[in-house]
């Protein structure tokens, strides 16, 4: 299945914010690879901590440029080539064409910049979600560890006991969890 | 909790995560309760007369209408751009403050944007109406066709009012949409009944709040409100140029653009104050939406009711400063005297002199004082609208042409409809969908989440 895999996840639950981000930096530090937390709202200090970067801006500024060229294209071809209307001998290319321009820049801008939300987070409707724990969209926070085939039973136990020792209030184990 | 230096606590009551989504969702998960019922057979009786009105005036013709050759725009219009004014409640609030990085905002926005929609699909439905011929609506859009192949006008105002309400009415329900998906993911994981879990399941779109997917969610809603800021601006100002590009008097005024975008604003404003008061009090959300955001939002509005103040005054000067006659009559006989005082001093005192009473701690502090107030503002930017459309329209340049206006029953029931339709919509809103959006009042509620946390 896209985005995810066979292998069993460890998680870890936590019910505090501040606790879940020294257990996240600690686990950093200590070379535990984090696949993917949750969280029921965005906290930038996650990002911070993953080191996660996004280059959605500058899709969205390639997108209005291709809108304003488009849009240009398709006036300059409707009034000037297709079908030229001469009123009151003012130009056929014309400066009142900016506001058509301007307006379509936005349109295309926010529709493709939607379309590339959804296709790189893989959202759709209906789509059904793999939940890690039910608390994640309430007041839980999740943190996800992958268990690798070369990790040993004493690895992943390691990794439980590692969480419940930053301050998990649950561990388990999981599969098919989100990597996106 | 989330404490500023010039805000204070923007959340009341010592909430946990726990109590905001309960309290969030209570409204979903519990009975209608029985004022709802009788608002909403209430609005679908305004719908249904609306519905009737506009039967008649397109099986009849827009002759059932007021209008005459001189006083070509009535209500019609009227009505349109006074709810597109109102439609620009959400993309004021919720988009400006967000570019602004005003966190103040996260308790009003969704509701806000909810107006903005419904709004925007009322005003919508004039132009539409007001066709004649409804049916042949398609031929403003401009696509490749057996008629010539000629193509639409692109340089009337007309036309670009069509690409951008279309474009602003498609970018403000994305936006509100987009917003909504965690909310949903919240309903769908609390939810104790089957079917809303599958509704909501549906309508969430698989959404499970990972770090990755709020990243790009938070940039997304950046770009959407980065593109729909500048919209803002230029859809009430094309409506604007629909009037300042003719030659009628009172009309044909460069203050017109920038005056239209700042009434929208204000009548917006006013009309997220309006509601507001109505949702916190019937909700009891007074711990979200707290007496210092209704404050804010008063001061805003004292603020904005200045430049209107202003906006008239410069309007009233340059008609006598420019020695233009028609320019003269239309604002000093017919304005300030003669047959439409009534709108034109209702218009002055709803929305540049009543306002200034926010200057006043006491009356911002009164909510019921200030919800009539704000009731006074959606009344005035109404006469503001009936003012422009009817006066310069009425008494054109011929004295032979001059004629009075007034409505008849089928453009008050189109209005009458389009009220019922409005508060149809926001009844479904506030049983339907969180009227808070609840991720954002999370992220609001520690100092942790702003970015703050160890911050060297």
């Amino acid at each position: 299945m896209v985005g995810t895999i066979k292998n069993n996840n460890i998680f870890g639950v936590f019910d505090d914010e501040d606790v879940f981000l020294s257990a996240m930096r600690s686990m950093e530090e200590t070379g535990i690879r984090i696949k993917n937390v949750f969280t029921p709202y965005p906290i930038p200090e996650v990002f911070r901590i993953m080191g996660l970067k996004t280059r959605m801006p500058y899709a969205a500024f390639i997108y209005a440029t291709i809108g304003v060229i488009l849009t240009y294209a398709f006036l300059y071809w409707t009034s000037v080539i297709d079908y030229p209307v001469i009123i009151g001998g003012k130009p056929t290319n014309t400066l009142s064409f900016v506001i058509i321009l301007f307006v379509m820049t936005i349109n295309i801008g926010i529709v493709m910049s939607l379309v590339t939300f959804f296709i790189i987070q893989k959202l759709g409707p209906g789509k059904s979600a793999r939940i890690v724990h039910k608390g994640i969209t309430d007041d839980k926070y999740v943190i996800v560890i992958e268990k690798t085939k070369e990790m040993s039973k004493e690895d992943s136990q390691r990794i439980n006991y590692t969480l419940f020792e930053y301050g998990a209030i649950e561990v388990g184990e999981k599969e098919h969890v989100e990597n996106i | 909790m989330y404490n500023t230096k010039v805000r204070g606590v923007l959340v009341e009551g010592n909430k946990s995560y726990a109590d905001i989504t309960r309290d969030i969702i209570e409204p979903i998960e519990s009975k209608v309760p029985d004022w709802w019922k009788y608002a909403f057979i209430i609005s679908i009786g305004a719908l249904l007369f609306g519905v009737w009105a506009s039967y008649i005036t397109i099986s009849e013709g827009i002759g059932t209408w007021g209008l005459n050759n001189s006083v070509a725009w009535g209500w019609g219009i009227i009505n349109f751009v006074w709810w597109i004014g109102i439609g620009h409640a959400g993309t004021a609030f919720s988009i400006f403050l967000l570019i602004v990085r005003q966190k103040w905002r996260t308790s009003i926005n969704r509701a806000a944007e909810a107006m903005t929609v419904f709004a925007v699909l009322c005003a919508g439905l004039f132009p539409l109406i007001h066709m004649g011929r409804i049916w042949m609506a398609f031929y403003i859009m401009p696509y490749p066709n057996t008629r010539g192949p000629i193509w639409v006008n692109f340089n009337s105002p007309l036309f670009w009012d069509v690409v951008a309400i279309s474009t602003y009415l498609m970018a403000s329900a994305v936006f509100w949409y987009v917003g909504m998906i965690p909310d949903f993911a919240t309903i769908r994981d609390k939810t104790a009944s089957k079917i809303r879990k599958a509704i909501y399941g549906f309508l969430s779109f698989g959404w499970v709040g990972s770090a990755r997917g709020w990243l790009r969610f938070e940039a997304l809603a950046m770009i959407l409100g980065g593109l729909t800021a500048p919209l803002v601006i230029s859809v009430h100002s094309i409506v604007a140029m629909d009037f300042a590009t003719s030659v009628m008097p009172g009309w044909h005024t460069t203050v017109f653009p920038p005056y239209f975008v700042i009434g929208a604003i204000f009548s917006g404003f006013s009309m997220v104050l309006t509601l507001m008061i109505i949702i916190r009090t019937v909700y009891k959300y007074q711990s979200y939406v707290t007496d210092s955001h209704i404050n804010a939002i008063a001061k805003i509005l004292v603020f904005i009711s200045l430049i209107m103040g202003t906006a008239y005054s410069t309007e009233i000067f340059i008609a006598w400063y420019s020695g233009s006659e028609y320019e003269y009559y239309t604002f000093f006989n017919n304005r300030i005297s003669g047959d439409y005082t009534i709108a034109f001093y209702g218009m002055i005192i709803c929305n540049a002199i009543i306002p200034q009473l926010f200057w006043f701690k006491k009356i911002r502090k009164s909510i019921i004082l200030v919800f009539i107030i704000s009731l006074f503002v959606n009344l005035g930017m109404w006469f503001e609208r009936y003012v422009i459309v009817v006066t310069s329209l009425s008494k054109d340049y011929l004295p032979s042409n001059w004629s009075t206006y007034t409505p008849t029953v089928v453009e008050i029931g189109v209005y009458v409809g389009t009220l019922g339709l409005f508060i149809c919509g926001v009844l479904l809103f506030l049983k339907f969908i969180p009227m808070i959006a609840i991720h954002e009042v999370k992220g609001i509620l520690k100092p942790t989440s702003n970015g703050r946390y160890h911050k060297k």
